[in-house]
């Protein structure tokens, strides 16, 4: 009776490091909804151009993806500025239908942009790194990209809470989430700071995919199931709430993976809407914090 | 002057039910069929939408619903086609009911999110119930007509956009209509207006969700055969919304008018993009958000009433209400 225990707990350190990037994603669509509130369904196609990014670096010019993902990061916290200052501005004051229209498409407009210019094939880094397993007793298998995805992320999680909650820039992006038009008054740059945060989130969600590159088959369709994780991730850790989101991302990535042990992969994702839904019906104000952004 | 109205649309449905007389190709028929029905599903959508303000992504529910409905009853159980079809039909009602329980509690965008889940879980429950629904390897779907089966869809998806279209207008004109404005415009005020804005919302989802299931019947049967990530899709349910809103939310030419621009952009733009046709559809959105917040019906009627009185007219089409 000793080896499904030991499943059991492989599996919840699994879900520990793959809930660590799902984290990440959260917390990235977590600033965007607390300081904006616009719910970004363009995510997971931004995930995926980071993706794609981290890829063409590795391919054109030899960049290891766990360096190549600052690049990514980088350029993807410019395309957010960008797309907040060009396009997400100017329908601000609209109602949050027209937001979620527009960035449903941004979203197919990248995707299918993707692909028009990189084609619809399945794409794979091959790293020495990806076959390194490091074994913890007889029972215990880590696989080495995945540690690694974890500790970065676990740096970064950590300096985007602290970003947050001790800067003063962190200072005026709560006072917007608490109320724009206060924070206007007490000369906040409004439109500055969201552009920021709209980089910002949009940034973390480029960490994400650069590490996510090297573990995941890369095709212009990958991110779409990325933006449903993170609606589930927000919902669940109080939508806005930045450290809800991270025990939530964390959450997520052991459900998932005790329900792939249980009953089987294809029930993961059935789950992580099961309890979507019962979060939304049951405490809309979501599990985890209550502090907005 | 609703009567008047009344005929020039009867007209407009007599006409298109000839068309067949002048083009016989099945392909360019199956073209003008997707226009109709997504046009009818549009409206269908309108409904909670449009009119009652709800934003809905997942109408593929009620689509999938209606499409494995025909298929599995008939398939499975070995039910005649039409009770088939009334089944799928009846059990989208009860879905509608369901999700609208659970849906109609949250505003806003955790709405538009609860219902991407609903149709997210039937989608991933159909590719795992393989005893029901064949799971990834498909159900066959029963052809709903012999004969030259081109035609008959068509005429088909005429009827399905008429029937929607009429339904439509029947309810703006009625007190029903009103009430659903009321909860867009501010729930709060409907709800102390003595509207049962909850009970209001249901039905407008239950009668859009049993359209949307008829539609979806009607186009699996076209294909006559059907998988989860095809019919359940959040393509489906975003094609569906985006044809509406394009045209304009909330008014009863704006499915129509959409549904014809983005059916005929894609299928024009089909050899240029290759897959990647919804390139278009993002570019089509973008462009009317930006620019047209109120769709394009929407706002070509906002300029028109706005028009200058005296002095010369705008050039702008202005569309002529039936």
């Amino acid at each position: 009776m000793e080896a499904p225990l030991w499943s059991a707990v492989q599996a919840v350190l699994n879900g520990l490091l793959t809930g660590s990037l799902y984290a990440l994603i959260g917390m990235g669509m977590a600033l965007i909804f607390g300081v904006m509130r616009i719910v970004n369904f363009a995510h997971g196609a931004f995930l995926m151009l980071a993706m794609y990014a981290t890829y063409e670096l590795f391919d054109r010019l030899h960049i290891n993806p766990y360096l190549g993902f600052l690049a990514a990061a980088a350029l993807l916290f410019v395309i957010g500025f960008a797309s907040y200052e060009l396009l997400l501005r100017r329908i601000a004051e609209r109602s949050d239908f027209m937001q979620i229209l527009l960035t449903l498409g941004l979203s197919l407009i990248i995707t299918d942009g993707v692909q028009l210019i990189f084609g619809a094939d399945y794409r794979q880094v091959n790293i020495p790194l990806l076959d390194k397993n490091y074994h913890f007793g007889s029972h215990i298998t880590l696989n080495a990209p995945w540690l690694l995805s974890f500790a970065i992320t676990l740096v970064l999680a950590v300096g985007m809470f602290l970003f947050v909650m001790k800067t003063r820039f962190g200072r005026a992006l709560r006072a917007i989430a608490q109320n724009r038009y206060a924070a206007a008054l007490i000369g906040i740059d409004v439109q500055r700071t969201q552009a920021i945060a709209f980089g910002l989130g949009l940034a973390a969600v480029g960490v994400a995919g650069g590490l996510l590159l090297p573990v995941f088959y890369l095709y212009p369709g990958v991110g779409d199931q990325f933006t449903l994780k993170a609606f589930v991730i927000v919902v669940l850790g109080g939508m806005g709430s930045i450290e809800g989101a991270a025990i939530a991302g964390i959450v997520l990535g052991v459900v998932e993976s005790l329900t792939s042990l249980y009953w089987g992969n294809e029930w993961a994702l059935v789950v992580d809407f099961a309890i979507f839904l019962l979060v939304l019906s049951l405490r809309p104000s979501g599990l985890f914090g209550s502090q907005r952004v | 002057m609703t009567r008047h109205r009344a005929l020039i649309a009867a007209g407009v449905v007599a006409a298109c039910l000839m068309v067949p007389l002048v083009i016989h190709k099945d392909y360019q028929l199956s073209i003008l069929f997707r226009i109709f029905l997504f046009a009818g599903l549009g409206l269908a959508w309108n409904l909670v939408g449009g009119y009652a303000g709800q934003l809905s992504l997942g109408h593929a529910a009620f689509f999938g619903i209606g499409a494995y409905g025909l298929s599995a009853f008939h398939d499975r159980l070995h039910l005649p086609v039409g009770l088939a079809l009334v089944l799928g039909v009846l059990t989208a009602v009860g879905a509608a009911v369901l999700i609208g329980r659970v849906a109609f509690r949250l505003r806003g965008p955790y709405f538009a999110l609860a219902t991407i889940a609903f149709a997210e879980v039937l989608r991933l429950s159909a590719k795992n119930l393989q005893s029901i629904t064949g799971g990834d390897v498909g159900i066959e779907v029963p052809g709903l007509f012999g004969g030259d089966p081109g035609r008959w869809f068509y005429w088909a998806s005429v009827g399905f956009a008429a029937l929607a279209f009429a339904i439509t207008a029947l309810i703006t004109r009625a007190r029903f209509g009103y009430s659903l404005l009321a909860i867009r415009e501010d729930e709060d005020t409907a709800l102390a207006c003595g509207i049962d804005t909850t009970r209001t919302k249901l039905y407008a989802l239950v009668i859009s969700a049993a359209l949307t299931a008829l539609g979806g019947a009607l186009w699996a049967s076209l294909y006559l055969y059907i998988v989860p990530d095809q019919v359940l899709a959040i393509d489906i349910s975003n094609e569906i919304a985006i044809v509406a809103m394009l045209g304009g939310a909330g008014t009863l030419l704006g499915p129509i008018v959409g549904a014809v621009l983005l059916e005929t952009a894609s299928e024009l733009f089909k050899n240029v993009f290759k897959e990647a046709h919804l390139v278009i559809y993002g570019v089509l959105i973008v462009i009317v958000v930006l620019f047209m917040p109120e769709g394009i019906v929407g706002t070509v009627t906002e300029r028109w009433r706005h028009r200058p009185k005296h002095g010369t007219k705008p050039g702008t089409k202005h569309e002529t209400k039936p």
